[in-house]
């Protein structure tokens, strides 16, 4: 049994099997795109709709009412891809199959694929099917995976990084754009294979050609070389199309954080209490491995002492990852090394700088400011009942 | 490359040419003028087609009308315009030139 769609072409209604109807739809908007700013693109658009639709309805009859999707594949192969006719740059870059013989019949299969040559794959929201704003289902249609699989990824990140994922999630939803035009649809499922894609289908050939020639140790040694290369190329392919994505990811988020230079000031704020974390968590882990406990609590008993290093490890994190998250976002919306352009300086001198700044600002404060003195004293003592308040918790339980 | 490969540019160029050949001999519509090239070397299909036409009819080398059919939805059929005529006229020429040219060439 299949979902069955009811769609128009051109005045004609059909009712097609879902993956049918992907198969057309693609193939449609396809069309759209290589016809873009031709200014019979509505006319052209509309012929090849009804040229499809006479060909569907030769193949209904009063007791065969629904086009099947390999129906829709021999249409579309029939169809051929559609090119463009200007002269100029468009119809070059066209593969010149315009009047190569193909044997439609045989072509069935693969000629679904042949319209989606050209043109490149981006990473969009895709609204449509979407459970919350579409980042996993553009992120399948982009990897050419199941959206389960991808929404199940997201839902282990974000348990083993501490919610990182969600705030991953967040990100995107705010910076890759939403597929709204068909264009940008097309090219959220199409465009030619993705990178990504490739990169799968290439490391599957060199896998089962090295496991082929696995014994002999030269064939071995050629299949490794070859493999390295075609990775090379495609790292530098992928690399210019991150380039791209990221160009325009970056335009959004700006779109989205306003002045983003405006809180370069709390970079070094930032660094300066990532940095104590660290040190103190580090500091807890060496206690806990030397003395067995940390600021006097013990682990309790049963628990090895691995699991305590590791719940430690974690902790560490738990507070970290948000502060990192904040730093690149800082860094990110200024553009590259934007924040430290400030300081006029070496990218390098940036923290240090940053962080002289806020030892010199707190030092001048606690000297000269009696009220900042005693909040200063304050913290030490809210510091230690915090961690008292920690310890009798952890000794109660 | 064999030689369909490496004259599939040239077929792609000249496929205006025959389609205007084929608009001028009788009023046609689309899938008269696909049998008529699918029984030589330039077998096309309407993907290719479609912008084509609607590109010449742009240039006003060719013009169309509805016309009912027996079976189904009423067809758009293609007929030559002055124009048309006269670049078919030119094209043939040179096409005639092309020709010559290609069989005299390094003959005594």
């Amino acid at each position: 049994m299949n979902i069955v769609i009811t769609v128009n072409l051109n005045g004609n209604a059909f009712q097609l099997e879902k993956n049918g109807y992907d198969t057309l739809r693609e193939y449609l908007e396809n069309a759209a795109r290589q016809l873009e700013g031709n200014p019979d693109k509505a006319e052209i658009i509309a012929d090849i709709e009804q040229s499809m639709a006479d060909k569907f309805r030769t193949r209904l009859n009063a007791f065969k009412t629904v086009v099947v999707a390999s129906e829709v594949d021999a249409v579309i192969a029939e169809m051929g891809p559609v090119q463009s006719a200007e002269g100029g740059a468009r119809s070059e870059g066209a593969p010149a199959a315009a009047a190569t013989p193909s044997s439609t019949g045989a072509d069935a299969g693969s000629a679904g694929e042949a319209p989606k040559a050209g043109g490149v794959k981006r990473l969009y929201r895709i609204n449509e099917g979407a459970m919350v704003s579409g980042v996993c289902n553009g992120l399948g249609a982009y990897f050419n995976i199941d959206v389960t699989i991808i929404r199940l990824l997201f839902v282990v990140l974000t348990l083993f990084t501490w919610g990182g994922g969600l705030l991953l999630y967040f990100v995107m939803s705010l910076v890759v754009p939403a597929a709204e035009s068909p264009q940008e649809k097309a090219a959220a499922f199409g465009g030619g294979p993705s990178t990504a894609e490739d990169f799968v289908r290439r490391a599957k050939a060199g896998y089962y050609e090295g496991m082929r020639t696995f014994r002999d140790r030269d064939a071995h040694r050629e299949w490794k070389r070859r493999f390295r290369y075609e990775m090379r190329g495609w790292s530098r392919d992928f690399k210019r199309e991150m380039r791209a994505n990221a160009f325009q990811w970056r335009q959004n988020w700006q779109a989205h954080w306003g002045q983003p230079n405006a809180w370069w000031f709390a970079l070094p704020l930032i660094g300066f209490l990532k940095t104590i974390v660290t040190l103190g968590g580090l500091l807890a882990v060496a206690l806990l491995v030397a003395n067995g406990s940390v600021f006097g609590m013990t682990l309790p008993a049963g628990i090895p002492l691995w699991v305590g290093v590791l719940a430690l490890l974690i902790a560490i994190n738990l507070v970290v990852w948000p502060l990192r998250a904040m730093k690149h976002a800082i860094y990110f919306s200024g553009g590259y090394g934007g924040p430290y352009r400030v300081y006029g300086g070496p990218a390098i001198f940036g923290p240090v700088a940053g962080m002289a700044l806020v030892v010199l600002v707190l030092w001048t404060a606690d000297h000269h400011w009696p009220a900042v003195h005693a909040a200063l004293l304050d913290i030490r003592e809210h510091l230690r009942h915090g961690i008292d308040a920690v310890r009798t918790w952890w000794n109660s339980h | 490359m064999s030689v369909d490969e490496r004259f599939s540019a040239i077929r792609k160029g000249l496929l205006e040419f025959l389609v205007l050949k084929i608009i001028a001999a009788d009023q046609v519509y689309v899938a008269d003028i696909l049998r008529a090239l699918n029984e030589t070397e330039f077998r096309t299909q309407e993907g290719t087609l479609y912008p084509l036409l609607s590109k010449m009819r742009r240039e006003e080398l060719v013009d169309y009308e509805w016309k009912e059919s027996e079976a189904g939805p009423p067809r758009k059929y293609y007929k030559l315009t002055a124009k048309g005529r006269e670049e078919l006229r030119e094209t043939s020429e040179y096409w005639q030139k092309l020709g010559n040219l290609v069989k005299n060439l390094g003959q005594k």
